[in-house]
């Protein structure tokens, strides 16, 4: 179903009208039970007008968008009485949608500044952290596109109050990421352009400022919002190396000969896209080359080339010889231990990417542009690798998978897998999660999609809530070996229904699996909860997706008994406190 | 039925999501529940880029049935 996760963000219909009949259409084909997702809309102008968008671009990702508008002037009443439809029908996502005009009547006279709309804000934005929605997106308002004082600025004027006030907007989300995130107007309006964005007209008819340009943008980032929320970012970037980390071709040029000069023409659009490839590191993406060159040319050019910005060390892994591209990337794909489907792979040759796209389809491809000077935005342009989070272990990630090559080396020189369990020399800590795991938890609750037994996406607002509930607990798994920490790798939750323990989430890391760590964490959860609680009984379930087909017997494994199983679902049962088998024996479990 | 009008039919039954069937000749936002303000905010857009031609603010409020919007249309197209 989200295949077409992979050519998003799509051009839009030309017309509205066949907008409308074309989203009638997917959602004529949808399966009944596809999962709604629920946009509420707190405003105090009419942004209607943004259905047809964000039901098109849901809809092509397999989503059934339902939209909830709050009234013009009753922003806190929306909040809060138990009757207003933003209240009744719970939103998955909150969306703000707040103009300065309507926020505050001075707003643009003579001497008008930003702090009485701030008071206002910082009470809403109050009022939006107590409330039950899961994840709040605010929006920044839009800086005026002509100038009240003319050349002259004698006073502080209009546009410098509203940046401080989107600056207020932007320290607040950040203080509270990731329940909530921006939908920055200012940026989307300047980037589109006044005329294209603005819509006077319906603005003076009836309080509705937007063109379809910008409707359709803001339509396109809430949909990224959602499929990360669900999980969907990309986690890894494969690039080819001539012409597209530098211009030219290295055995061929030489490495004085390549275009990467951040100084000169083409040179700087290599630099400029390399840069870009750097942030995304810095948010823990990890970084891969596949190319058809001679290895030691192409790692000469990331340790010597005086404009190289991509250096040995922000790889994850590498596949530089003569072999087909497409057996190169699922051997990557093997060794980062992620899914194809969270590769994206860059390269400038059309023969290349046609191949990909032909044997492994679920890789989102991308071209370099003919268009050189387009080139640096590519990765940015359609927010492929858009997390609402970054924890410490983003950070770490790309050593982490530098110490898995040692372990790799390590493995090959034993031959049956216990005596290389034993030697890694496995400890483990299992606790109840603390405050500055909480972020983690979500995290790995938010994109954990082969071993997750019930695939639950939960926000910091229902994990805290598992937490502060003294029926429900959250457990943590965090690992390291003779090589290092693998960080925090695994989340049990559970849930207490009288003598019965039900588990509701487990889920472990991919990096840590194969090495039984989920079945010493399990049984050491369950040892806990039983003793904590006074357990009998257990019940798990298994909820399969298109991913998790790995750990479907997992439960039966542990000595459940399945009980019931329908569409996709099985129930199991264990009528005993704990199972019969004993935790694995090279496994050191850390108690304090 | 005029190409105008066959055309603003057309257009009418996709922003509205009726079938064009139900598209009577006297129909107007009184007698027609489904053609509420916003409904029409996406009409007249939609008709704009039917036509190629922009409705003035003016307009827009007194567009109100098919047949002033025909009327309308005729006179701005031609």
């Amino acid at each position: 179903m989200f295949a077409a996760v992979s050519s998003f963000p799509a051009d839009i219909p030309p017309t509205l009208s066949d907008l409308i009949s074309a989203s009638d259409t997917m959602y004529a084909a949808m399966s009944s039970t596809a999962p709604a997702y629920r946009f509420g809309f707190l405003r105090n102008v009419t942004l209607e007008g943004i259905e047809p968008y964000l039901r098109y671009h849901m809809l092509r990702m397999g989503l059934r968008p339902e939209l909830i508008f709050g009234g013009y002037g009753s922003i806190r009443q929306d909040l809060i009485l138990p009757d207003s439809p933003l209240v009744k029908h719970c939103p998955d996502l909150l969306v703000t949608a707040f103009m300065l005009e309507e926020l505050d009547p001075h707003y643009g006279l003579p001497g008008w500044n930003a702090s009485h709309s701030r008071e206002e804000l910082s009470a809403i934005f109050d009022a939006l952290a107590a409330s039950d929605a899961p994840t709040i997106s605010l929006n920044t308002f839009i800086v005026p596109f002509r100038s009240e004082t003319g050349t002259l600025i004698a006073a502080p004027d209009v546009a410098s109050e509203v940046i401080r006030l989107n600056d207020f907007v932007r320290a607040f989300v950040r203080e509270h990421s990731p329940r909530f995130c921006i939908m920055d107007w200012d940026r989307l309006a300047h980037r589109i352009g006044e005329a294209e964005a603005m819509d006077y007209r319906y603005w003076y008819i009836s309080k509705a400022p937007f063109k379809r340009s910008f409707l359709d943008a803001l339509a396109r980032e809430l949909t990224k919002v959602v499929l990360a929320l669900k999980g969907h970012s990309k986690k890894c970037l494969v690039l080819d190396c001539d012409n597209t980390l530098w211009g030219g071709v290295v055995g061929e040029d030489g490495i004085e000969g390549i275009h990467l000069d951040g100084h000169d023409y083409p040179g700087r659009a290599y630099y400029d896209f390399q840069k870009t490839v750097l942030q995304l590191a810095e948010r823990g993406v990890l970084i891969t080359l596949c190319s058809k060159n001679n290895e030691q040319d192409v790692l000469d050019v990331l340790d010597k080339h005086p404009w190289s910005l991509l250096k040995r060390n922000h790889l994850s892994g590498f596949r530089i010889n003569w072999d087909d591209k497409a057996a190169n990337l699922i051997e990557l794909a093997k060794e980062l231990n992620l899914g194809l489907d969270a590769f994206v792979f860059v390269d400038d040759n059309r023969r290349e990417l046609e191949l990909i796209r032909q044997v492994l389809p679920q890789v989102t491809t991308l071209q370099v542009p003919d268009k050189l000077y387009e080139y640096p935005a590519l990765l940015q342009r359609d927010g492929l690798f858009d997390t609402l989070i970054t924890s410490q272990e983003d950070k770490l990630r790309t050593s982490l998978y530098q110490t898995e090559a040692q372990r790799k080396a390590e493995r090959n020189q034993h031959p049956d897998l216990e005596s290389y369990l034993l030697s890694l020399q496995l400890v483990v800590n299992i606790q109840v999660a603390t405050d500055r795991e909480a972020m983690r938890v979500v995290q790995l609750t938010q994109k954990t999609n082969q071993f997750n037994l019930t695939t639950r996406r939960y926000s910091d607002h229902d994990i805290a809530r598992f937490r502060s509930s003294k029926d429900a607990c959250v457990y943590t798994l965090s690992a390291s070996d003779r090589f290092g920490s693998l960080g925090l790798v695994g989340v049990f939750i559970v849930q207490r229904r009288q003598e019965t323990a039900v588990v509701d989430s487990l889920l472990m890391s991919c990096r840590a699996l194969g090495r039984r760590l989920e079945v010493a964490f399990v049984l050491e959860c369950m040892r806990r909860i039983v003793a904590d609680w006074g357990i009998l009984t257990w019940e798990a379930e298994y909820l399969s997706t298109a991913k998790n087909s790995q750990v479907a017997d997992f439960w039966s494994t542990l000595g459940f008994a399945l009980l019931e199983q329908a569409e996709g679902r099985r129930l199991y049962r264990l009528q005993a406190a704990m199972p019969e088998i004993d935790p694995p024996s090279f496994i050191h479990i850390e108690r304090e | 039925m005029s190409d105008i009008e066959n055309r603003t039919r057309d257009v009418m039954a996709k922003v509205l999501q009726i079938v064009p069937q139900d598209i009577s000749p006297d129909i107007s936002r009184k007698n027609l529940p489904a053609w509420d303000s916003l409904k029409h905010m996406n009409l007249i857009l939609a008709l704009e880029e039917e036509f190629d031609i922009e409705f003035s603010d003016k307009e827009i409020a007194d567009l109100n049935s098919l047949h002033l919007l025909v009327d309308a249309l005729r006179t701005k197209h031609s």
